[in-house]
């Protein structure tokens, strides 16, 4: 068998920490090693979730605007909410989902952007429908931290 | 380091006629740091028939930095600062003559036998953390106190009045957003938009504003003094409150708001602030700073992402800031965002 990716950099990460950065007599270079060090550890887990939580947060984005597009007043924007929602996810790389969810996260940001400045009971449950998203597409991306002791 | 040896002892040697024999050896680069390069040497020289030594810091403007900041302006804070007996080094040459460095630069005295906590480890102050907190709290105090004309910090700064000290940072680091964003941010456009619209009253006194006063820019030494407060690259006048919010936000320490920057409990930094001050730390405008710290958080770690992405810097510290700080920032935007949309539509 091959070892996973997330195997491979969380042993580079005790490789670089524990065999080479104590035979480094630079200060900034062995700073540098700590730093590329918890970022492999870091990519351990970022490869195995990437695709995952890219196509989780587009796929919560299409349905907020779904929901939205039944709402909204401003044809323009209702347009637009419509037809984001209908896309579908095409590739899995992650660049590919990548672009795709800064696509939606602009569109989030002018509905949003709208919603606040409406009074209307549906704009009120609309934003805490949106803060909910937010809240849980941020924690998503949480990125694990080794602890030193 | 060689080079950098030689050309350092040629610059000393131009500012001090009257030193012979100048020799600069153990030249080592510090980690961190990444809007300036620093640089950690040793000088010694023969003046007037006695040997002299002196260990010192250079500060060189990199090619690009995490914070586009003009060194004159830490220099200055250092210069305002260091009479009053606030803990910072003596600043003692600011060159922009770009023929002896490549780059603008500025030498001061080196804080020896210290050592900076990191904001990354949970508990970056062991059995220090209340003695220091203490100390940390009741230095930012001091600053707020200190009167900026007086100690000669506001000469050559815009004068700001109290109502508009928000305005102006907001507006500067909205700008920061616009320009180096490298994908649209929801959370920050949303802070941005909560932010215009409650602004906080006026401040209570035009202060020098440290800019990035926080665990990990400050040296204590082996009995838990601290000795040397640095890293001064932002500061500006403004809303002392501004500097309360950014050394208490969640980012340093671990996101233990109940006892910032791992030293010591919230309320009794506060208490302790306000005690040196003599000003109070309202807590609906303090709350606004708040908000806006963890947003300039993002603006300083979106531009990071920008400048690795762009290959201006490479210095692994951006990619790390970009990476780790945006999702702290972000998530701890998120759920205090989320909880103000609440009451304010209640």
């Amino acid at each position: 068998m091959k070892p996973d990716v997330g195997t491979v950099m969380q042993g580079f990460f005790g490789t670089l920490l524990g065999d080479i950065a104590p035979h480094l007599n630079a200060e900034y270079s062995m700073g540098n090693v700590g730093i590329m060090g918890m970022m492999m550890f870091m990519t351990a887990e970022e490869y195995d979730r990437a695709a995952d939580i890219r196509v989780a947060e587009n796929a919560e984005m299409r349905s907020l605007f779904s929901h939205a597009a039944a709402l909204v007043t401003d044809d323009a924007l209702k347009k637009k909410l419509a037809a984001a929602a209908s896309e579908k996810e095409g590739s899995l790389r992650v660049t590919a989902l990548n672009a795709r969810n800064a696509a939606l996260a602009a569109l989030l940001i002018e509905l949003q952007t709208h919603v606040e400045a409406s009074d209307a009971s549906w704009a009120r449950n609309l934003e805490a429908r949106i803060w909910d998203h937010l809240v849980a597409a941020t924690e998503r991306r949480k990125l694990p931290l080794p602890s030193f002791g | 380091m060689e080079d950098l040896a030689r050309r350092v002892a040629a610059y000393l040697a131009h500012r001090m006629p009257q030193a012979s024999n100048i020799e600069v050896s153990r030249v080592s680069r510090i980690h961190g740091g990444a809007s300036r390069e620093t640089f950690r040497l040793h000088a010694s020289w023969e003046e007037g028939g006695a040997k002299v030594e002196r260990p010192l810091i250079l500060r060189r403007d990199p090619v690009a930095s995490l914070i586009e900041t003009e060194r004159d302006l830490e220099y200055n804070a250092y210069r305002a600062f260091h009479p009053t007996g606030l803990p910072v080094p003596e600043p003692l040459y600011l060159e922009t003559d770009l023929s002896w460095l490549d780059r603008p630069f500025f030498v001061m005295e080196q804080i020896e036998g210290c050592q900076a906590g990191s904001p990354f480890n949970a508990e970056p102050y062991g059995n220090f953390a209340e003695k220091i907190g203490r100390q940390f709290w009741t230095h930012l105090g001091h600053i707020a106190a200190a009167d900026p004309h007086g100690i000669g910090f506001a000469a050559n700064m815009d004068p700001i009045a109290p109502e508009e000290c928000w305005k102006r940072e907001l507006e500067k680091w909205e700008k920061v957003i616009d320009e180096d964003e490298l994908e649209p941010q929801p959370v920050a456009r949303a802070a941005i938009r909560w932010l215009k619209r409650n602004p906080p009253s006026p401040a209570e006194k035009i202060s020098v504003v440290h800019g990035d006063y926080r665990t990990g820019n400050f040296l204590f030494d082996a009995e838990g003094n601290i000795r040397a407060i640095l890293d001064w690259e932002m500061c500006h006048l403004g809303d002392p409150l501004e500097d309360v919010a950014w050394a208490v936000d969640p980012l340093w320490a671990h996101e233990r708001p109940e006892r910032p920057g791992g030293m010591i409990a919230r309320d009794e930094a506060i208490r302790l602030w306000e005690e040196a001050s003599g000003l109070k730390a309202d807590p609906v405008r303090l709350r606004w700073w708040e908000i806006f710290n963890s947003l300039k958080g993002l603006a300083i770690w979106i531009s990071a992402g920008k400048e690795y992405q762009t290959g201006a810097n490479r210095d692994p510290v951006l990619a790390f800031s970009s990476w780790y700080c945006t999702d702290v920032h972000n998530r701890v935007l998120a759920r205090r965002l989320a909880e103000l949309s609440k009451e304010g539509r209640a």
